[in-house]
């Protein structure tokens, strides 16, 4: 790739980013779940064709984001204030970081929210990883969804194959025109074929 | 004498079985098959060493770590070809593979090891002159092979940009021939090999493959259970 389309690129896909993170936290101050989700499959695109890690893990943390306000019984956990206020400072810190171009920082910021977590306890800890590892596996699907393999995109989320098949097939990904790409009975053919052979 | 054969399979074809329970079925199918089924050493990391650490999937792992033990599913050593020679051509097509779409100047990372090493031994298998095919459950290697102006219109309206297409590159990925559990359950139930007596067990087979990852339309589906 020439090297100024290269930094176009990081240019757009900051800005990009930015715009995501800053909506995001505007649309959490409204409580509007449906607002962060569509904010979180705007990072798909980004993520398919780019493949970073910075996309990937933005679009994880703003659906976790729509989960975590979505379900209104984790505010009755004692940890839940802190947690709340730790993550949401983590986000300012990204968009911050962001912006004054310190990519490093930004990074880290993003793991502050993975650290955060780990230092949760009991059934709260559960239930906020579960609630990752949900976003991973809905984001996984997404990417699969335009066109990167299955195995390609377990790997860009960090989830097993096994993890994605499953929630994959509970999609119309499959139903989808384009991807029938020989007639049935051709294919059973083939198959008949090097069993009977 | 007969002609040398194998099925290679792709870690999603073995893992829709997996947690259908139909690995006995899968069983069935090799013993009425005169030939080898055959697993890259990529493909056996996805779907026993990766997954044995995983609590949720560790026992779907140790019972296909048996097919393994039990020569059900076997190692292309098994037929002379060398792992170390498969990856030499695995990163030959990866590479080819995910220079072949490109946005603006950046190139479309689209499949992985795994996928790619099933098309390797294929080719190398092909050479040996072993008739062979490939069981993959997953639709971007398939459709890269079988129809690349398919994958190419769906990135294009999934990702709502211009892709380009490096046609040269196809010629390398036509050569390919593709199942999918869909087929295996199919021919299975032909062949009596699935011991669920039902009117509806051909249905319910074709859907279970569906719903754990396979890739095959509902149209498709009806089309199988009229045949």
């Amino acid at each position: 790739m020439p090297k100024n389309e290269g930094v176009k690129e990081e240019v757009h896909e900051k800005g990009n980013l930015l715009g995501i993170l800053r909506n995001a936290l505007a649309a959490v101050r409204k409580e509007d779940t449906v607002k962060l989700k569509d904010l979180s499959n705007r990072t798909v695109h980004s993520a398919s064709i780019q493949q970073d890690p910075d996309s990937v893990a933005v679009a994880v943390i703003v659906y976790s984001l729509s989960k975590i306000i979505e379900r209104q019984k984790y505010t009755s956990y004692k940890e839940w204030p802190k947690f709340y206020k730790n993550y949401l400072a983590s986000v300012r810190c990204a968009i911050k970081d962001l912006q004054s171009n310190k990519l490093e920082k930004f990074r880290e910021d993003l793991r502050d929210i993975q650290e955060g977590i780990n230092k949760l306890s009991g059934k709260f800890k559960q239930y906020i990883q579960d609630v990752f590892r949900k976003a991973e596996i809905n984001k996984a699907s997404r990417v699969y969804e335009h066109g990167i393999s299955m195995e390609q995109t377990a790997k860009l989320l960090g989830i097993t194959i096994w993890e994605l098949a499953e929630y994959a097939g509970q999609t119309g990904i499959s139903d989808v025109n384009l991807t029938v790409t020989m007639p049935i009975k051709q294919r059973l053919k083939q198959a008949e074929e090097i069993f009977n052979s | 004498m007969a002609k040398e054969k194998a099925i290679i399979f792709d870690a999603g074809t073995i893992i829709t079985l997996s947690m259908n329970g139909l690995l006995d079925v899968f069983k069935n199918l090799k013993e009425q098959f005169n030939g080898k089924f055959l697993i890259t050493e990529d493909v056996e990391y996805e779907i026993i060493t990766r997954p044995l650490k995983i609590k949720k999937f560790e026992l779907g792992a140790l019972e296909i770590k048996q097919l393994l033990d039990e020569n059900v599913l076997e190692l292309p050593s098994s037929v002379g070809i060398k792992d170390s020679v498969i990856q030499e051509k695995t990163r030959w097509l990866l590479d080819i593979a995910n220079r072949t779409f490109f946005v603006k100047e950046k190139y479309i990372h689209l499949i992985d090891r795994g996928e790619t090493s099933c098309l390797a031994l294929s080719e190398l298998l092909s050479k040996k002159g072993i008739e062979n095919v490939i069981s993959i459950d997953e639709r971007t290697t398939r459709m890269l092979c079988e129809k690349p102006e398919n994958l190419h219109k769906l990135l294009e309206t999934k990702l709502h940009t211009k892709i380009r297409l490096k046609k040269e590159n196809l010629a390398y990925f036509s050569k390919f021939k593709f199942i999918r559990s869909s087929e295996l359950v199919y021919i299975a139930y032909k062949k009596n090999l699935v011991k669920l007596k039902n009117e509806n067990v051909l249905d319910a087979l074709l859907y279970a493959v569906k719903y754990k990852g396979c890739s095959i339309s509902r149209n498709e589906i009806e089309e199988m259970k009229r045949l």
